[in-house]
């Protein structure tokens, strides 16, 4: 008897699920054809897949700080103003000097220097079908000043106010003259949104799934364990985007991402190793755009901590970096020197002041002056998840051996790496860098001023601080610039960091695709990318 | 039934046992979440902010209050690395890796145990030495390595396999959603383009995670049934003239039956586990995938629901070997 419930309970819930199916609208219902969306067979059509290696965090521009977030946010929306870009070696590649309009079709600002009036283009309409207007720019910039990540850049940004000009203008008003501010607007995280649609939708926390922009492409979907879809906007205000799908898949293994450009299954792959991309330029009808970045490595040594906190020390280990390795057998030649604090891309860039060269001699020589003849032993802490940290730290554990330093690595995991910074009683570690705002004061001031958040292996120069912030409300560019050398000079003396090298943002793509500019943020910029035939 | 009902209530101390100590273990982790999302380059005001978001500024004993009363409304918490609440990134995962966990477990039924009886039936000849050393591969095999190998070999070399991306094809719609599970949910919808494209998909990474289920499969089959083979009643089987296809599928089969069903609930737990490694290297968009960005990320609400999921699925899978076993026995049965 019971047998027969549990048999009839079995087929009562077949039935069901069969009867749902019968509903259920099929999915691919044209059997044998592909019931895809790519349209291969409008010969117009251009579709590009690129492959990532994160899926992304967050769709809201304010919050982003990935390069997939990053890179889905500058497809989706527009910014108030953009980097000019310029020709040089026989490629594309910003001018982040140069801001030139985008919302904004012109600017001026006041005698202080403190004043900006921003015209707004009055043919932009958002994704929504909107008209973008001078209100949503205003509010766009409270969404800014409200959030969590950004909230940051506009403080650094020294905004004071934003309000409604006359006319179509919007009016910003600094707390002082500030150069960065003009440098920083381009950023994703400045991006315009429609702020209707926004509330409409219960506030900012839908945008981390959703855009609400006026930008180039419109995300169709976005999954961050698998994929994102993305189609051009065809009322684009500006120049219309040449190809018309992007795909970008995500996908965790990077030699996965080589094997899949290699057969032609996607069209572009991010972060290869520096080792499988020797050889693969000119192979099977791909090209590898390896270019330098302002991306630094650098060998932070804690100036508050002994022996460290001695100067002589600091430069005898400077000394001892066994700089060609690091870039030949480390990073197979995907890197070059580093001279300075800042990238050598950086406007104001300055190598004075530093000498240090590897001279094993010479390091002895500022170890014995140091009274340190013996040497010492420290401890050098690595965060996980870089394979070329692992490999500098043991190579120059090799090196300082030989000048009688031992050099004890303790691994530590990423977020407890992290942590530890915050803590600022980390004796020795290497970190990376990357300035997504291209301007020594921006990137000295995070880094090597007393107030720097990110000044972890306390640094302490009155002179530098000064510097900066005299540079900080200059106006006048060369005398900034003089300053930001004059720093640059100061720090590659004392020498807080050992000078690593500067990545280069290697993308691997198929011969066919033209357009790629290189920024600083290392972020592809959908809508100038297209397809030769 | 009384017994099952006696022992689901057992589940319950256990289940607050297991969330008092993953809540307590993921807090006491290094690492702080905050400054993990915010980055290397946030300022402490970002890292400040975002901990206040995060509800981290609070006492533990109120974060723990706060996380228990959003279980009893089940709410799993919100995955900070993504953006979007456990739930629904779990209700859009989880049946990816159920799905892979049991073909795989499949693909372990059907070449383990027909390893295990050949094994045990030809004890010390050939085919035993065979299965030993398939099941001797299979359990040393370094799954990532595997993996690569296979991607390599049959998507890159031979081109037999599909990309390794996801789990259909980029050309095609996936399958109308009634289960999750793409196989099921083609085959009822009758969508025949979408079955063809998702068994290949299925196939590759299945067939990598099964070889250590084909191993313990094989290997305690093998055990179960010599054990079986010796008794009296086998030899009382076959001295009847019994031919071996009985005694071994009538006989044999029927009373090693116990273990194997237990070996194979045990390894289907092992299965949703192990897929994390499988599904890194397939891009395989399941949660074991997800929880390892997770544990990056130092995102405690996903790894805190996994690990309730899984001893959720642990248990129930415990008990239902248990029940199962009042089929095959029927001194069990009212025990």
């Amino acid at each position: 008897m019971k047998k027969m419930y549990r048999a009839a309970a079995v087929v009562a819930s077949f039935a069901l699920a069969l009867s749902i199916a019968g509903c259920a609208p099929n999915a691919n219902s044209n059997s044998g054809s592909n019931g895809g969306d790519t349209g291969d067979s409008s010969a117009a059509s251009q579709s590009l897949t690129l492959a990532y290696s994160e899926g992304g965090k967050t769709l809201n521009p304010a919050e982003a700080n990935d390069g997939t977030s990053d890179t889905l946010v500058l497809a989706a929306y527009d910014q108030l103003v953009t980097y000019g870009t310029k020709e040089q070696d026989g490629k594309r590649v910003s001018d982040t000097a140069t801001i030139v309009p985008m919302i904004a079709s012109e600017w001026s600002v006041d005698d202080t220097n403190t004043v900006y009036t921003f015209t707004i283009r009055e043919d932009i309409t958002f994704h929504s079908g909107k008209t973008l207007t001078k209100t949503d720019v205003v509010r766009s910039f409270q969404h800014i000043a409200d959030s969590s990540s950004a909230s940051f850049l506009y403080g650094m940004a020294g905004i004071s106010t934003v309000e409604e000009g006359e006319g179509n203008t919007v009016i910003i008003t600094l707390t002082a003259p500030n150069h960065l501010f003009l440098q920083i607007l381009p950023m994703y995280s400045f991006s315009m949104l429609d702020m209707d649609e926004v509330e409409k939708n219960g506030g900012a926390e839908w945008l981390s799934t959703n855009t609400a922009g006026s930008g180039p492409y419109i995300i169709n979907s976005w999954d961050p364990a698998t994929e994102a879809k993305l189609t051009r906007n065809e009322d684009y205000w500006g120049d219309e985007p040449q190809i018309d799908t992007i795909n970008m898949k995500f996908i965790g293994d990077a030699s996965n991402r080589l094997q899949l450009l290699k057969k032609d299954s996607v069209d572009v792959a991010l972060e290869i190793a520096p080792k499988d991309l020797q050889g693969l330029d000119g192979t099977n009808g791909i090209t590898v755009d390896s270019r330098p970045s302002n991306k630094i490595l650098f060998f932070a040594m804690n100036n508050n901590v002994a022996p460290f906190d001695n100067e002589k020390v600091r430069q005898a280990i400077t000394y001892a970096i066994p700089y060609d390795k690091l870039l030949t057998d480390v990073m197979k030649g995907e890197a070059s020197p580093m001279r300075s604090s800042v990238a050598s891309s950086t406007p104001g860039f300055t190598d004075a002041g530093n000498n240090a060269t590897y001279d094993l001699d010479k390091a002895k020589q500022l170890l014995a002056e140091a009274g340190y003849a013996d040497g010492f032993t420290f401890d050098f802490t690595l965060g996980s998840g870089f394979s070329d940290w692992n490999d500098d730290a043991v190579l120059i554990q090799a090196e300082l051996a030989k000048i009688g330093v031992t050099m004890n690595i303790q691994n530590m995991a990423r977020a407890q790496f992290l942590e530890a910074l915050a803590g600022k009683n980390v004796q020795a570690y290497i970190s990376r860098w990357t300035s997504f705002v291209n301007d020594p004061g921006y990137h000295l001031g995070l880094l090597m001023t007393d107030n720097g958040t990110s000044n972890y292996m306390n640094y302490h120069n009155a002179e530098v601080n000064e510097l900066w912030a005299a540079a900080a409300t200059e106006p006048d560019a060369d005398k900034r610039s003089e300053m930001y050398g004059k720093m640059q000079e100061i720090i590659n003396t004392e020498s807080p960091w050992a000078y690593l090298y500067e990545y280069n943002i290697a993308v691997a793509h198929s011969d066919d695709i033209a357009g790629y500019t290189s920024y600083p943020d290392g972020l592809i910029r959908f809508f100038q990318l297209s397809i030769t035939e | 039934m009384r017994t099952v009902l006696r022992r689901i209530a057992a589940m319950i101390p256990t289940l607050l046992g297991v969330i008092v100590l993953i809540f307590l273990i993921t807090r006491v982790l290094p690492g702080d979440p905050a400054r993990t999302l915010a980055g290397e380059n946030a300022a402490d005001s970002v890292v400040d902010k975002l901990r206040e978001d995060m509800g981290l500024n609070k006492p533990l004993w109120q974060q723990f209050f706060d996380y228990c009363a959003g279980l009893f409304q089940g709410d799993l918490g919100f995955a900070w690395h993504t953006g979007r609440p456990v739930a629904e990134d779990f209700a859009t995962r989880f049946p990816a890796t159920v799905e892979l966990a049991l073909a795989a477990l499949l693909i372990g039924i059907l070449i383990g145990i027909p390893l295990g009886i050949l094994g045990a039936m030809y004890r010390g000849r050939l085919a035993d030495h065979v299965a030993r050393v398939v099941a001797l591969v299979g359990a040393s095999m370094p799954l990532f390595w595997l993996g690569l190998l296979v991607i390599s070999l049959f998507y890159g070399t031979l081109g037999w396999a599909p990309a390794p991306i996801g789990r259909i094809d980029d050309s095609m719609n996936p399958p109308t959603t009634i289960t999750g599970l793409y196989v099921i949910d083609s085959i009822l919808t009758g969508d025949m383009a979408a079955l063809g494209s998702v068994l290949a998909h299925l196939f590759w990474p299945a067939m990598v995670l099964s070889v250590g289920a084909i191993a313990i499969i094989s290997r305690m089959t093998r055990s179960a049934m010599l054990e079986v083979l010796g008794q009296d009643y086998i030899r009382t089987a076959q001295a009847k003239g019994m031919g071996p296809g009985k005694v071994i599928g009538g006989h044999a089969l029927k009373n090693a039956a116990p273990s194997i069903v237990t070996i194979v609930g045990l390894e289907l737990g092992q299965l949703l586990g192990g897929a994390v490694i499988t599904e890194t290297i397939f891009s395989w968009p399941g949660v074991g995938n997800y929880v390892v960005q997770s544990i990056n990320a130092t995102d405690y609400a996903p790894v805190q629901a996994m690990t309730l999921l899984a001893a959720v699925i642990y248990l129930v899978v415990n008990l239902l070997v248990d029940v199962s076993q009042g089929i095959f026995d029927p001194k069990v049965r009212n025990a």
